[in-house]
This record gives structure tokens, C-alpha cells and sequence, in this order.
């Protein structure tokens, strides 16, 4: 599904990613971890060009997306990104926040696009808040919004950029277990976490990145039974 | 007390074209500044620098050299005969539109980078990004400086009196000058602006509490 081969991206003179190549496969759940300034959210936003590769090619669905010709908007509009502090559109409604896209860019109906926004808002849990703003739903709500907004241009692969972090504690399991049904409805999901217990219950393979490369990766309950690099033992003793 | 009364015909003839003068010029002004203040955030090296140039040049020099360029200095140039309306408008139009070209940027560039990217994510283009997600957003943040603008517009065309724009305070000088009284006339040149600005201050704040900016 996702091909990743020998990506870098420097900004100015800091080289952030110094290599990565990966495979993710369709209706992989892989999760990212790492510590904070490793390049994991540097990583997961190149997957959908928010940032411009310094070098390296990424294939998402056959298509090269990193070629200098490619319809950067067209691109995007398939691959779907929940980000950590949500990025909802304060001014508009829960229901025009997810219907924007589908209209302005897969050109749908108003009609079209609503009947397919209060799916996905059923789906979350939020179809009563259809007509509320942003502003007056709690974090987890937000999110799950901000999930159903992404879902709506009927991606190929999610991307979650930290999609738990900015929650109050309680918050968190809502969103997370919108994510797993996700996951379970054949998703093809790339999630840059903390969320251990997500990694290992959800994630089919976990990718650890350090320092920008990819420092080990593999099957997350024997990755974090037994972590072969001590980068990664010192870092899974410090969060767990 | 009877020039207070006396004036009045005058100040009213006077008040006409400060209001359409000002109006014109600035809903003008409105449009010019936000294709600049857009330009100046352009990545194109032309636009921007166009745009920059344009703002620098208004901001760095004073309007009553604007105006009298304008309506003395191109007229002469070209070898036209632009009327006074039309020069006053252009000058108000460009002036107002350098100033607000800033409000502009200034305004989009307060709005948080992941609305941009929210809207980039779902693959809207960089114009529906702007027009559909940012500039609402901005155009409320705007609202107070672009009253402030308006204001300062107002009382920028009693400049114009320097090329006989029949506004206010030239009508008010017409006056004084005839009658040799000075005090009661400026007095009420006064009170005719402060007749327009205050209330446009007070509807500015009822607008804003109403958009809750």
C-alpha cells in the first residue's frame, strides 16, 4: 500500500530523517514511537506532503507521490490526517467541518455529503452534536469530529499524528476506541503514539524510530518484551 | 451664535463629499488591500515584491503629497484632467489600501498554522484553503483595525481641502473666510466630525460584540 524508500528530509541544516524505508502493507495498523524530536511526526506528515521530501520516494497505491509533478491537493485528499490538537474549523458547524471536503473537492451534493457526514458522526457517537461548534464539545469529541472529517473523503490509508496527546486523561479512551474499530473495519492505519497499550493491543507491527532512522521494528508484544536496542529499552522504561 | 447656524448650509454641502469621498474610497481601498496584504504573503518574488514596494511607498509618504501628486503631478504627466472626486477617491482608495494591505496580513498570519493544514489534509487547493477556511476567520479578527482605518480615512480627506475638494473643512474655511469669524465655524467643522466618528465607533463596538471578536 504505503512504499517508503531512503527518505530524507533536512530543514536548513537539521537533518531530521536520515533514511527511512519501510513497507506498510493494506490494512496494516502500524504504530509509530519514538521520543519526542525523533522525526516520527516528521515522518507521518512527509506521508501526505504536508512536508517536501529532501530526497527519497514514497508510493502510495502505485503512484509515486513524491515526484515534482504530482496533484499535491489530489494526493491529500486520499490520505486522511487526524491531527494532535485536532485543527477543527471554528467556524463552522460539526456537520459543515465534515462536509467541506467531500463538496469542495469529490464534488458532491450537499445531500450527498450530509447523508454520509451523519454516518460517520452515528459511527462516533456524535450524532446529536451535528449542529453544535467546535468550540462547545469536549476534547474527545473534537477529535472523534476530527476523525469523522478525515474519514469523509473516503481515504485509502489514515495517518493520526498524536491523535491522544492533547486529552485530558479521560478523554482518551473514546478516541482510542474509535481508532480500533477503525482498525477492525480493515483500515490501513499509520499512528505516531505514546499510547503503549494501543501499540500493543491494535498495532500489527510497531516502528520505532530514534535520531531519524528507524532504530528497530517489529511485532509490538515481542518488541516491547523484548527490546533488542538499549535505545529502545531506555526508552520504553522511561514511558512505561 | 448665528455663524454656528450660518455655517451650517455649508458644512452640509461639505459633509456629502467627506461621505462619499471616504466611503468609495475606502470600500476600494478594502479591495486593493487585501489582494496586497494576500501579495505579501505570496511565495511568487514578483507579487510579493510589488506588493511591498506599493505598501512602502504609501506608508512612507505623507497623503497631502499623495493627493497633490495625484491630482496636480499625474494629471500633468498623462496631460489629463482628472476632476477632484475622482483624484480624492484614488488618493483615499491607494492610501487606505497600503494600511489595510497590513490589517490583512497581519490577520491571516494570526491564524493558527493547522487550520491551514486541516485544510490542506483534506486536499482542498490553496485558494479554497484561503477563501473557505482562513479568511472568515481572519475577516473577524480584522474588524476592529479596519474600523480604525475608516476613521483615520475620514478625517484624512479634510486634505483634500489643499485642491479645493468641496468636504468639510473646506467648506468651513469658505465660510470663515467670508464673514471674518473664526471661532464659531471650526467649532462646528469640529462637532461635524465628531458627528460621524463617534457613532461609527460606537456601531464598530456593537459589531464586534455582536461577532464576538
Amino acid at each position: 500500500m504505503i512504499t517508503v524508500e531512503n527518505l530524507y528530509k533536512s530543514f536548513g541544516d537539521n537533518e531530521v530523517l536520515k533514511g527511512i524505508s519501510n513497507e506498510i502493507a493494506e490494512r496494516e495498523v502500524v504504530c509509530v514511537i519514538g521520543p519526542s524530536g525523533s522525526g516520527k511526526s516528521t515522518f507521518l506528515r512527509c506521508l501526505n506532503l504536508l512536508e517536501e521530501v529532501t530526497s527519497g520516494t514514497i508510493t502510495i497505491d502505485g503512484q509515486v507521490i513524491t515526484d515534482k509533478d504530482v496533484d499535491v491537493p489530489k494526493i491529500r485528499s486520499q490520505v486522511g490526517m487526524v491531527f494532535q490538537h485536532f485543527n477543527l474549523f471554528p467556524h463552522k458547524t460539526v456537520l459543515e467541518n465534515i462536509i467541506l471536503g467531500p463538496m469542495k473537492v469529490r464534488k458532491l451534493s450537499r445531500e450527498e455529503a450530509e447523508e454520509k457526514a451523519y454516518e460517520l458522526l452515528e459511527k462516533v457517537g456524535l450524532s446529536d452534536k451535528a449542529k453544535d461548534y467546535p468550540a462547545s464539545l469536549s476534547g474527545g469529541q473534537q477529535q472523534r469530529v476530527a476523525i469523522s472529517r478525515a474519514l469523509a473523503m473516503d481515504p485509502k490509508v489514515m495517518l493520526f499524528d498524536e491523535p491522544t496527546s492533547a486529552l485530558d486523561p479521560e478523554l482518551v479512551g473514546e478516541v482510542l476506541s474509535v481508532m480500533k474499530e477503525l482498525a477492525q473495519d480493515g483500515m490501513t492505519m499509520v499512528v505516531v503514539t505514546h499510547e503503549m497499550s494501543f501499540a500493543r493491543d491494535v498495532g500489527d507491527r510497531v516502528i520505532f524510530i530514534d535520531e531519524g532512522i528507524i532504530m528497530e521494528e517489529g511485532d509490538p508484544k515481542e518488541m516491547f518484551a523484548n527490546p533488542k536496542s538499549e535505545r529502545l529499552k531506555t526508552f520504553l522504561g522511561q514511558i512505561l | 451664535m448665528e455663524h454656528l447656524i450660518g455655517v451650517l448650509p455649508y458644512l452640509l454641502v461639505g459633509l456629502q463629499w467627506t461621505f462619499l469621498i471616504t466611503v468609495i474610497g475606502v470600500a476600494i481601498g478594502f479591495v486593493i488591500g487585501t489582494f496586497a496584504g494576500l501579495g505579501r504573503l505570496s511565495k511568487n518574488k514578483l507579487i510579493f515584491g510589488i506588493c511591498t514596494v506599493y505598501v512602502e511607498i504609501i506608508r512612507g509618504t505623507p497623503i497631502l503629497v499623495q493627493i497633490l501628486f495625484i491630482y496636480f503631478g499625474v494629471s500633468d504627466l498623462f496631460g489629463i484632467n482628472l476632476d477632484k472626486l475622482t483624484a480624492s477617491i484614488i488618493a483615499i482608495a491607494l492610501n487606505a489600501g497600503a494600511y489595510i494591505a497590513e490589517i490583512v496580513r497581519g490577520g491571516v498570519q494570526s491564524i493558527d498554522k493547522g487550520q491551514f493544514e486541516a485544510g490542506d489534509s483534506i486536499g482542498l487547493t490553496k485558494s479554497q484553503t484561503m477563501w473557505h477556511i482562513i479568511w472568515p476567520q481572519a475577516f473577524k479578527r480584522i474588524i476592529p483595525p479596519l474600523g480604525n482605518q475608516f476613521i483615520i480615512s475620514l478625517k484624512d480627506t479634510s486634505l483634500f481641502s489643499a485642491i479645493a475638494v468641496h468636504e468639510i473643512l473646506y467648506q468651513g474655511r469658505q465660510y470663515a473666510s467670508s464673514v471674518f469669524v473664526y471661532f464659531e465655524p471650526y467649532l462646528m467643522v469640529a462637532i461635524f466630525y465628531l458627528a460621524i466618528t463617534i457613532p461609527a465607533s460606537l456601531l464598530l463596538r456593537r459589531l464586534e460584540r455582536r461577532l464576538d471578536v
